[in-house]
């Protein structure tokens, strides 16, 4: 029983919830920088944890920590963008 | 002050990629032509906003050289899946002086460009001012990307540039470009019709 508990706890530690949000319209370079200027207070690390998809229109961010819809959307707003969805995804820890 | 075609062609490629960029966006850019250079600072206070100061030098010009500083404002955004379509509108005043005069300038532009991530259309129309007289010049852009890039990958743009200066000639003034965009860094080299060469080199932070 205790093994199960220990292995419960385990897999929670290895997930983790990254932030995905629809982005509509976003084409270039500048976007993409403004976008990694908006949510770079939200990560650890800014080159890694924050992909931008130019063809999905997303953006990807492993956050620190939870945020609210509307810090999420005003993130976006002032990198002069409209976040269409906003999702939470479950990944794995890489580390 | 007497201004020159070449004069108005130069000021159309200083031409920052958008007038308004993200909020506390910073950007820095010098352009340069045969006896002719610019510096240009904006600063986007949001993402509607920007406030910029410039300073041009042209040699051939009696040393011409202006001072200016100018608002922009994003007038509407359209945000489509695959393209975005912008609205800006901007107004620009300061000093000038060569070795004949000096005195007041001033601008009033009006600049709408789509773009996806292959095609690019820009039309853009400037009103100048100075020695109470008024200009207006017209410029048009098309560009091409021959293939696709994604994050963190270096962005070409084949541009085609086509200039229009009423008062003083007759002739469009066509320009081929290429731009490069990479990261936060973006930068031109297009040869006018006119036999001009010319360089860009803008940084966003």
């Amino acid at each position: 029983m205790k093994k199960i508990i220990i292995l419960f706890l385990l897999s929670f530690s290895l997930q983790a919830k990254d932030l995905l949000v629809e982005v509509p319209g976003m084409v270039c370079q500048m976007c993409v920088y403004g976008m990694k200027k908006h949510f770079k207070s939200a990560v650890k690390d800014p080159d890694k944890d924050i992909i931008v998809d130019l063809e999905k229109k997303t953006v990807l961010v492993k956050t620190k920590e939870q945020l609210s819809d509307a810090n999420i959307k005003e993130r976006v707003k002032n990198a002069g963008y409209e976040a269409a969805k906003i999702s939470w995804i479950e990944t794995k820890k890489s580390e | 002050m007497k201004f020159l075609l070449t004069v108005f062609l130069f000021f159309s490629f200083r031409i920052f990629s958008h007038p308004v960029i993200y909020g506390g966006g910073q950007v820095y850019q010098a352009s340069f032509m045969p006896k002719m250079n610019a510096l240009n600072i904006g600063y986007s206070i949001t993402s509607r906003y920007s406030i910029n100061a410039s300073a041009n030098h042209f040699e051939n010009n009696d040393n011409y050289q202006d001072y200016t500083f100018g608002v922009n404002f994003l007038a509407k955004r359209w945000l489509q899946n695959d393209s975005q379509g912008n609205l800006y509108v901007g107004a620009h005043g300061g000093r000038y002086e060569d070795n004949q005069d000096n005195g007041a300038v001033g601008s009033l532009m009006a600049m709408g460009d789509w773009e996806s991530r292959e095609h690019y259309i820009l039309a853009k129309t400037k009103s100048y001012f100075y020695d109470n007289k008024e200009e207006l010049s017209y410029l048009f852009r098309y560009g091409f990307a021959p293939y696709v890039a994604g994050m963190n990958e270096l962005q070409t743009w084949l541009i085609l540039q086509t200039f229009y200066f009423s008062e003083q000639s007759r002739e469009a003034i066509i320009t081929p470009l290429m731009r490069f965009f990479y990261k936060n860094v973006l930068w031109e080299i297009g040869y006018s019709t006119r036999g001009q060469s010319y360089l860009t080199l803008m940084v966003h932070y």
